[in-house]
């Protein structure tokens, strides 16, 4: 199964959505009208308890579209099996998905009744530089931020304990490179094409390839966007000033196209306007929660820049007298049910391999990212001086 | 003996030169006047501090050739001011005239209109212009079958006229203001000598509005020097996109930044420094109180002349709304998931609340500083005025940063633990923040009104037996309250879109109207903030009906 082209795989899937046969066994409703209700429905879902995915407690934390559906079977350690959390916490938020980290809480909360928590959000920079500017008064136990950058920024300040090995030990270690943080949730570059204009293997395996490709001309960028600079700053440290320069101007001379941000660039990959794009792998996958007979699927490239995962992660704030609720807390978020939560409304990446993406892809362990240390992504002074010296900013 | 003479002619000396450089012999200036106006600016001077600690951080040879290497940039902040500014006043004076002096129809309605520009914020925006004529805009898109070319909106020209557009509002209400007290009678004295409006106006009316234009302009200045969000979403490479860079590098770059705010200070003294030459006004005393009594007939004109706020309004109000209910619809059309707790409209509510606090705050801390700075030519007086337009050129985030370590880590240092507990996060302190940012603005405000008063009403007021306290109370105030209010208006608007300060500072589980909108953007679901921006707007213009008909009658 894992050996076959990942395409070929999720189409399969995205089919097998569309048949009404599967949709019931997630057990969140039925029919395709279901909506999202944390616990309010299940009143006329005849599902016959299937073991491991129409479990009443996996349809709270699963989404509700059509990605969601069907999914295959999902390992990882249970909430039921953790310790319960008690207490209060507060929990610093960098980012924070609009809003889907803050609902992920309400719903542990309502799990466990003796369980308060109270997020704080600002930008991942922001809450990273709060964090250092309060020291060691600190009023926050965790720091859940949706960027690696910020949270090695704070570990590097001594402001974070280490994970126990329990914790940390699920997760594939790029995704902590250390003890000090641990992964939750990723996000991974990736190339959206449009199945009707290009065949996968038209794109090129090193992302470098790309401007003498041919199809470099009607593919579309973001330059504007973050994701899309982190991008570029990946490049510039793993191959070096001159060749990133050398690579944009590439694709400037071949005629890329620039949008607003990388949702738009989905878009228009799916609309047909492009061939190809760069983006963030979720953007296309929202496309395809909204217009699931949309021509677009995704392409990875192997070891080099374009394959780059960033990750959301969470670190125990040294100063907290709560560490054992603090560990517990990012523990839950390591959960089979937690992950799946991720996976399934925010379609990120899935930590740890017992729970696979939606849409068919690749799992997180059949991933090829290069060597990188994430937390030199913070580093796009650089990056921005290249770029605008090339004249894309 | 002759020693302790001359010791005692001395420290006689030398109080008298403090006396004077204090302004205590100055009319209606008192010692707690003073003490009051030295503190308010050492408070919101504080700080600095911080700025000044971490700054001192920075090797000296990287901090060399940090500043060196800001000299591009430097200039394209200063081209950008100097157009922001220059148009802001083309703009913001002629709107003033229409809607105080003249009988348009509806002046009332246009007022509030023509003023709330200042409640967008620029990530709403210029988002909304990039989404519209960037490339693969909306508009430009609609447009393009027409062979109508939108021109570049990225660069100078696209920064320069989104910032004008939400920011002119400044020099709007304080010329505003000045209008208002504008005693009518020199119009009319004019008149008889047969001197036709515009003459009239460059000779009698605009020497007097002078001081306020200026404040304005000033605040316009500052603002565009300051502003994050419009250069970097426009793609011009001005100073504060270097400060946004290094606090968004970690590591060293926190002090880089602080190191560069400081630099962005020092300019912003210069400037405040420089605009203190053109601006003092002249003697020139106006005792009328508040009145917007129509002194020109449009004629035939009357209801055309609607069209410049219409227009205004269609590019500063309309277009933003309406990119962002499109972006609602689309949003809509995709349908797809949305987290986090849907809009209540508490967040409104906590949002004017917070900025009714902060405009109540620095309003009483703006009347003593504009007063005696109005009041008196001293050395000091002018010091105390000055030293608040800093925290107004201090970026939103680096002033947060500063109230963090100072009320967290320094307090628990000093105090315990609780003490820091007790303030750090509380709404005193977030309320603070905002009067630090937006002191100068009503100071500003005020302090053209104060300047306005002609000195020989308040003598007449004293003569008659008047105490000082009462003359300020029966006399000062009612002349000066339209400039009072327009700073009022002014901090209100600026606090319902300050964002920055607001996600550092606030009480946790205190939600407000932007920090919504923060949250719903960040997710990238744009078209989630249409109704809060929405709502944002009008919950801010019916606020503003109390602070801008004031003086509509005699």
């Amino acid at each position: 199964m894992t050996e076959e082209p990942t395409s070929k795989r999720r189409r399969r899937l995205l089919a097998s959505i569309a048949s009404a046969g599967l949709v019931g066994v997630a057990g969140c409703g039925g029919g395709g009208t279901e909506t999202d209700g944390p616990g309010g429905d299940g009143t006329d879902t005849p599902t016959g308890g299937n073991e491991t995915i129409g479990d009443a407690e996996f349809s709270e934390f699963r989404g509700s579209g059509a990605l969601a559906q069907g999914r295959e079977e999902i390992s990882g350690t249970r909430i039921e099996d953790l310790p319960n959390l008690e207490g209060e916490l507060t929990i610093y938020l960098g980012g924070g998905e609009g809003g889907l980290y803050r609902d992920l809480i309400n719903k542990l909360e309502d799990i466990y009744p003796d369980f308060e928590a109270t997020p704080r959000a600002s930008g991942t920079a922001d809450a990273a530089n709060t964090l250092i500017s309060e020291g060691a008064a600190t009023p926050a136990d965790v720091f859940w931020s949706v960027d690696a950058g910020s949270l090695a920024a704070v570990a590097a300040e001594d402001l974070t304990t280490e994970l126990p090995s329990d914790v940390t030990d699920p997760v594939p270690d790029e995704f902590h490179p250390n003890s000090e943080w641990v992964g939750t949730a990723g996000r991974a570059r990736a190339i959206p094409y449009n199945t009707d204009a290009l065949d996968e293997s038209e794109i090129p395996d090193d992302v470098m390839d790309l401007p003498g490709s041919g199809i470099a001309g009607d593919m579309g960028w973001a330059p504007t966007y973050g994701a899309f600079q982190a991008f570029i700053t990946a490049m510039r440290i793993t191959e070096g000033e001159d060749a990133t320069r050398q690579w944009i101007q590439g694709m400037v001379d071949a005629g890329i196209t620039e949008y607003a941000n990388e949702f738009f660039v989905s878009n228009a990959v799916a609309d047909g306007e492009l061939r190809a794009g760069f983006a963030n792998h979720y953007y296309a996958l929202r496309v395809q929660a909204a217009r699931p007979s949309a021509p677009i699927d995704l392409a990875f490239t192997s070891g080099d820049a374009g394959a780059l995962i960033n990750v959301a992660g969470a670190a125990v704030l040294s100063a907290s007298p709560k560490q054992e609720l603090a560990q517990n807390f990012v523990r839950h978020l390591l959960s089979a049910e937690v992950q799946e939560y991720f996976a399934t409304r925010a379609y990120a990446y899935p930590m740890i391999p017992g729970v696979p993406p939606v849409g068919g892809l690749p799992r997180i362990d059949e991933l090829n990212p290069p060597e990188f240390d994430l937390a030199k992504l913070s580093n796009i002074g650089p990056t921005v001086d290249l770029m605008r010296e090339v004249g894309v900013l | 003996m002759g020693a302790v003479g001359d010791a005692a002619g001395e420290s006689a000396g030398v109080r008298q030169r403090l006396r004077r450089f204090l302004g205590l012999d100055d009319d209606g200036v008192s010692t707690p006047l003073v003490l009051l106006s030295g503190a308010i600016a050492a408070a919101v001077l504080s700080p600095l501090i911080w700025l000044l600690l971490r700054a001192s951080e920075v090797p000296t040879d990287e901090a060399l050739s940090l500043i060196g290497s800001s000299g591009d940039v430097f200039a394209n902040s200063l081209a950008l001011v100097a157009v922001v500014t220059t148009a802001s006043v083309l703009l913001g004076v002629p709107l003033a005239v229409l809607t105080v002096q003249t009988d348009l129809p509806f002046r009332r309605f246009w007022t509030v209109v023509i003023a709330l520009p200042l409640v967008i914020p620029s990530y709403v925006g210029a988002f909304a212009y990039i989404s519209a004529f960037g490339p693969d805009g909306a508009l430009a898109d609609a447009l393009a079958p027409f062979g109508v070319q939108i021109p570049e909106v990225y660069g100078l020209g696209g920064t320069a006229l989104v910032l004008t557009l939400f920011v002119y509002p400044y020099v709007f209400l304080t010329t505003r203001a000045a209008l208002l007290s504008f005693d009518e009678t020199q119009l009319e004295a004019a008149r008889t000598l047969n001197v036709g409006y515009l003459s009239a106006f460059r000779r009698v009316i605009l020497p007097q509005i002078l001081p306020a234009v200026t404040a304005g302009g000033l605040l316009v200045a500052l603002y565009a020097l300051s502003d994050f969000g419009t250069p970097s979403i426009m793609q011009y490479d001005v100073f504060t996109r270097m400060i946004y860079v290094e606090l968004n590098s970690f590591g060293d770059g926190r002090n880089n930044a602080t190191l560069l705010s400081l630099q962005l200070l020092t300019v912003t003294a210069v400037v405040v420094a420089l605009e203190s030459r053109i601006g003092s006004g002249e003697d020139s005393g106006y005792g009328a109180a508040a009145s917007s009594t129509a002194m020109i007939s449009l004629g035939r004109l009357r209801w055309p002349a609607m069209l410049l706020p219409a227009l205004v309004s269609t590019f500063t109000l309309a277009l933003p709304v309406g990119i962002l209910t499109m972006w609602f619809v689309r949003a809509e059309a995709l349908a797809y998931e949305v987290g986090g707790r849907a809009f209540e409209w508490g967040f409104a509510l906590n949002s004017v609340y917070v900025a009714a606090l902060a405009a109540a705050a620095t309003l009483a801390l703006a009347i003593p500083v504009a007063y005696y700075s109005g009041r008196s030519r001293a050395r000091f007086a002018w010091l105390a005025e000055r030293a608040t337009y800093l925290g107004y050129a201090m970026p939103g985030v680096v002033l947060a940063l500063a109230l963090v370590f100072f009320s967290s880590n320094q307090l628990a240092a000093w105090f315990g633990p609780s003490v820091a507990r007790a303030v750090y996060q509380s709404l005193p302190l977030l309320v603070f923040a905002y009067v630090v940012r937006f002191l100068p603005q009503a100071v500003g405000a005020s302090r053209s009104s104060v300047l306005g008063v002609d000195p020989a009403l308040l003598g007449a007021a004293r003569v008659l037996g008047e105490p000082p306290r009462r003359v300020f109370r029966r006399v000062t105030l009612p002349l000066i309250a339209p400039g009072v209010l327009a700073g009022a208006a002014l901090v209100f608007l600026t606090t319902m879109k300050e964002l920055d300060t607001t996600l550092i500072l606030h009480p946790t589980g205190f939600t407000t109207l932007v920090t919504y909108i923060w949250r719903v953007q960040e997710g990238g679901y744009y078209g989630r903030a249409a109704l809060p921006a929405l709502v944002l707007v009008v919950v801010s213009g019916l606020s503003m009906i109390p602070l801008l008909v004031q003086g509509r009658d005699k």
